[in-house]
């Protein structure tokens, strides 16, 4: 057995609300947000500028997230990136930008014995990037990379979702992958950058976020150091006007390919603090919670058909859903979609996998969740919400989405709601905001025109399992085959995966 | 490069999970916390470390069994595949009851698998510690499937495996592992070749014979870690598993033949992407008292991580490969340890992989910098440290070592190595492993 522990630990409670303060102050005209958690030997910050790929000019598509990265992955004016990179080694320390539509957040986290020197080199990060050249030519090729073959050929769930939320946003500034388009990004200058730094890395445009087990001073401290932001107002950018959809519209890309990466979906009114967001968020566990076999649509196509290897939907934007078992911090949006994701399906079982998920979803509308459902649901989400936020920074980054939606404690009242929701708002909720009348299809798949024809005409779908299947899950498959979808000609879009993301 | 996410310099260390390997001060080892230990008759070793962490336990059961294990041709994916199966249930509790239960309490359930080890993982509330106990240890001794069920979740296997055709990687490392190995399993990847994996549903059989193999309580630890008293835990360990019946039986596993001369293979991906190169030497196996088994873990994030001479001439300087980095992890048997590359003009890879050779060359002529040195040691103690903050994140980075070493204890120890290697040391594992009789090098290309 071995001693007693000499690292204090930070403190792991999960939802805590009653032993943390979260202040929120505009002192020196920067907005703070603090949550501290002395047992905790780390500090975690987040620094929120107002600005996200929705701010890129129309032409320049992945000005904001080459602008942040530059700032985080580049050189300053008193160190190069080599230096920094040296610097921060001994501390396995390091930040990073993110960027999402609305929100670009720089992330980090220190060791307390480190702080010091880190917050030198994280506000100088901030306050002065150098924006190199040779910086700017090396993230604008990863960048270009990134667009040109890793979304479109080394991840069909990944270029599936993009080009859904593309079919659902486009024309509006969310149309666009943060990342950019192709051709944008080719024509984004380091003077370019340079102007997006200046109208949007602002001292009115920033709100910090620092948790964990720093002393007093510290905010202080920081806020003082980016006041040393230029002062200015940005204009808001209105939310996106969404192009109503009209009939269930369908994007096959064409690559070679051996199984079928589905997305579908449509845009939902609902966001956190909405009355009906706790209701539907509910439903939404049932039908289709991440990555947990409790989903229903997981149940129906992977576990007892084998299609593939989970299908999940969602109510908020849940980016690299591959990567994480938990929702994100920091993707708060305006505009939200209601999403399926259906993990890629061999080729002949595409079709079969879109009408299995659009029929649940229109069984669940039709029908509503039954009571013991509903109980069921209820019951995990009171504990399973307890995993979202494990860590300071996590719960650090929730403060700041709950300043975002102005609500008050987005974890709290999705725990207290949980136990005021009743089985008839969670069914009308579900009535109100779902239906499967007007959506977006996007379908990754090797033979499109094949496909297209057969979603056109509604053809028999019907599987063949080179396993037995039990009568009543033949029986169902009988119904699934010929569940007819609406899609009309018109609304089918064949596009080859070389010519996406380009302008 | 995922875009969306982070991009930045969050993660300076990824060296071997972020394992430290400077001392904490004043308990002789790296550890920081208390851990108690058990064994049962049968075998079963049970580790507890209480950790202040209010109403939060991860109960992860490490079976130290991974595609390492898979020696028989044709079956390889059994491994994982039973990561799979054993959401299946039992006769007392079928899969949908077993799902039932888990998704009552809300507990975070999950499983992976790697070439040495098959790790299931629950995080759940403390009050739910008895009811886990007795669904875990159900299933691990009394795993029933029907023929019908194994055939279905074949498919989902199969599917997991076309999706990992979609990654350049994924293809990659298949190629290295079966090019690299001649005999011994890590020849195959965790997911197994595409046509065993395909030809699953027909071995039934075989999969009973594997679980009655390899699920048994002296191939098993469990780690629990959280909310928890110790007395406690054994307690419920002693009632649970205590009839759980020994007979573990060793796989067969070929030992590899010493590699005598370079390997080279060229691979094509059904896609479009910027030249991957792998460059894998033969390694040693793990053991947390070897030196040079050490000093090879080190010498990866020495040679090629982000404070190397070719990390700043190819990445940041001369802007030639996307990446590079270097994965010199140990595993149970010698593995490999494998530098990446994505090399920007496909006209420079023989250039990018003749710079690889000077890094190498350059530690074996020349001792690394003391400082260098330091600030690795410095960089993994508070990686390690900083990564200690949920029951989960504690027993996620003890697992890998308990699994290839089957005791915790190989935590300090192989700490206490690292802390110790020298200049020198480095120096001696490049000139005696980074050789190039025992590299093996494959270039992947797009389409």
């Amino acid at each position: 057995m071995k001693g007693i522990a000499t690292m204090v630990v930070m403190i792991a409670v999960l939802i805590l609300g009653s032993l943390v303060m979260v202040s929120c102050d505009s002192e020196n005209g920067i907005q703070t947000i603090t949550l501290p958690v002395d047992s905790d030997p780390t500090v975690a910050f987040r620094i929120w500028f107002k600005v996200g790929s929705q701010n890129d000019p129309q032409g320049k598509e992945g000005l904001a997230a080459l602008t942040a990265a530059l700032m985080t992955d580049g050189s300053t004016e008193n160190r190069r990136y080599s230096e920094i990179l040296e610097a921060l080694y001994p501390m396995a320390a390091g930040y990073g930008a993110s960027v999402d539509k609305e929100m670009t957040v720089i992330t980090g986290r220190v060791h307390k014995d480190h702080l010091d020197t880190y917050l030198d080199l994280l506000t100088d990060a901030i306050l002065h990037p150098a924006f190199l050249e040779e910086d700017f030519n090396r993230i604008k090729t990863n960048t270009l990379n990134f667009l040109e073959k890793t979304m479109r050929y080394s991840n069909d769930e990944m270029f599936g979702k993009e080009t859904f939320y593309r079919m659902i946003f486009q024309g509006t500034p969310y149309g666009h992958p943060e990342a950019g388009l192709i051709e944008s990004v080719r024509s984004i200058t380091l003077d370019h950058v340079k102007q997006f730094y200046q109208t949007y890395f602002t001292r009115d445009n920033v709100i910090t976020g620092v948790g964990g087990g720093y002393e007093k001073p510290l905010i202080q401290d920081l806020k003082n150091r980016l006041s040393a932001l230029p002062p200015k107002v940005v204009p808001p950018v209105p939310p996106p006007d969404i192009r109503p959809l009209e009939g269930q519209h369908v994007t096959l890309v064409q690559k070679n390919t051996c199984s079928t990466a589905i997305s579908f979906g449509f845009p939902i009114d609902v966001k956190r603090g909405d009355r009906d967001f706790y209701a539907l968020w509910l439903a939404n566990s049932w039908l289709g919670e991440h990555r947990n076999s409790s989903s229903h649509l997981y149940q129906v196509i992977r576990e007892t058909r084998g299609l593939n290897y989970g299908d999940y939907s969602y109510i908020e934007v849940f980016p690299n859903g591959w990567a994480r078992q938990f929702p994100p911090v920091n993707v708060a949006r305006r505009r939200q979609i209601f999403e399926v994701w259906i993990r890629p399906v061999p080729n002949e079982a595409a079709h079969f996998s879109l009408r299995a998920a659009v029929r649940e979803i229109q069984k669940l509308i039709d029908n509503g969740m039954s009571p013991e459902d509903f109980e069921l649901t209820r019951e995990f989400l009171k504990k399973y919400i307890l995993h979202y936020a494990p860590t300071t920074s996590t719960r650090l980054g929730y403060k700041m989405d709950d300043h975002f939606y102005g609500i008050k404690d987005h974890l709290k009242t999705m725990e207290k709601t949980l136990d005021k929701l009743t089985l008839e708002e969670v069914n009308e909720a579900i009535r109100r905001h779902l239906q499967t009348e007007n959506m977006a299809i996007v379908m990754i798949t090797d033979n499109a025109r094949k496909l297209s024809r057969a979603l056109v005409n509604n053809t028999p779908s019907p599987l063949e399992y080179s396993t037995p299947k039990p009568p009543e899950v033949l029986e169902e498959d009988k119904e699934i085959a010929v569940y007819p979808l609406n899609i009309r000609a018109g609304n089918v879009t064949i596009i080859p995966a070389d010519e996406m993301f380009l302008k | 490069m995922d875009m969306k996410i982070i991009t930045g310099i969050l993660t300076v260390a990824v060296l071997f999970s972020g394992l430290a390997a400077v001392r904490a001060s004043g308990n002789g080892g790296i550890f920081p916390y208390a851990f108690e230990e058990r064994v049962l008759d049968n075998g079963l070793k049970i580790v507890a470390i209480p950790m202040d962490s209010p109403g939060q336990v991860a109960y992860y059961s490490i079976v130290r069994t991974g595609s390492r294990d898979e020696y028989e041709p044709g079956h390889t994916g059994f491994a994982h595949f039973f990561e799979h199966m054993m959401f299946r249930g039992t006769e007392t509790y079928p899969g949908p009851v077993y799902d039932q239960l888990v998704t009552k309490m809300g507990a975070d359930a999950n499983a992976y698998t790697s070439n040495d080890v098959t790790c299931y993982h629950l995080k759940f509330a403390a009050q739910d510690l008895e009811k886990v106990m007795e669904l875990e240890s159900d299933r691990f001794q009394n795993l029933s499937y029907s023929e019908q069920v194994f055939k279905t979740e074949a498919g989902a296997v199969y599917g997991e495996y076309l999706k990992g055709l979609s990654s350049p990687f994924s293809v990659l490392y298949e190629k290295l592992m079966d090019t690299a190995f001649d005999k011994h399993t890590y020849k195959h990847t965790t997911i197994g070749f595409g046509e065993d994996v395909k030809a699953m549903p027909t071995m039934y059989e075989y999969s009973k014979t594997f679980f009655d193999r390899y699920y048994r309580p002296e191939n098993v630890i469990l780690l629990i870690v959280g909310d928890i008293k110790p007395g406690k835990v054994f307690s419920l360990a002693g009632k649970y598993y205590g009839g759980w019946e020994k007979g573990y039986v060793p796989p067969q596993i070929p030992e590899e033949p010493e590699q005598k001369a370079e390997r080279r293979a060229h691979v094509t991906f059904d896609g479009k992407t910027l030249p991957i190169m792998a460059v894998g030497y033969k390694g040693l196996a793990f053991d947390p008292e070897s030196i040079p088994m050490a000093a090879c873990m080190l010498a990866g994030d020495l040679i090629f991580g982000s404070t190397s001479d070719i990390y700043k001439k190819l990445v940041l300087d001369q802007q030639r490969v996307q990446f590079i980095s270097a994965d010199f992890g140990p595993s149970r048997d010698p593995g490999l340890m494998v530098v990446f590359a994505m090399i920007k003009d496909e006209g420079d890879i023989s250039g990018v992989e003749k710079e690889i050779y000077r890094a190498i060359e350059k530690v074996q002529k020349n001792r690394v910098d003391e400082d260098r040195l330091n600030a690795l040691k410095s960089n993994m103690k508070y990686s390690f440290l900083m990564g200690l903050d949920t029951p989960g994140n504690v027993a996620g980075r003890l697992a890998r070592i308990i699994a290839m070493s089957g005791d915790i204890r190989a935590l300090d120890r192989l700490y206490a190595s690292l802390d110790q290697v020298t200049a020198d040391d480095i120096q001696d594992a490049a000139k005696r492993f980074l050789v190039k009789d025992k590299r093996t090098v494959i270039i992947l290309k797009g389409r």
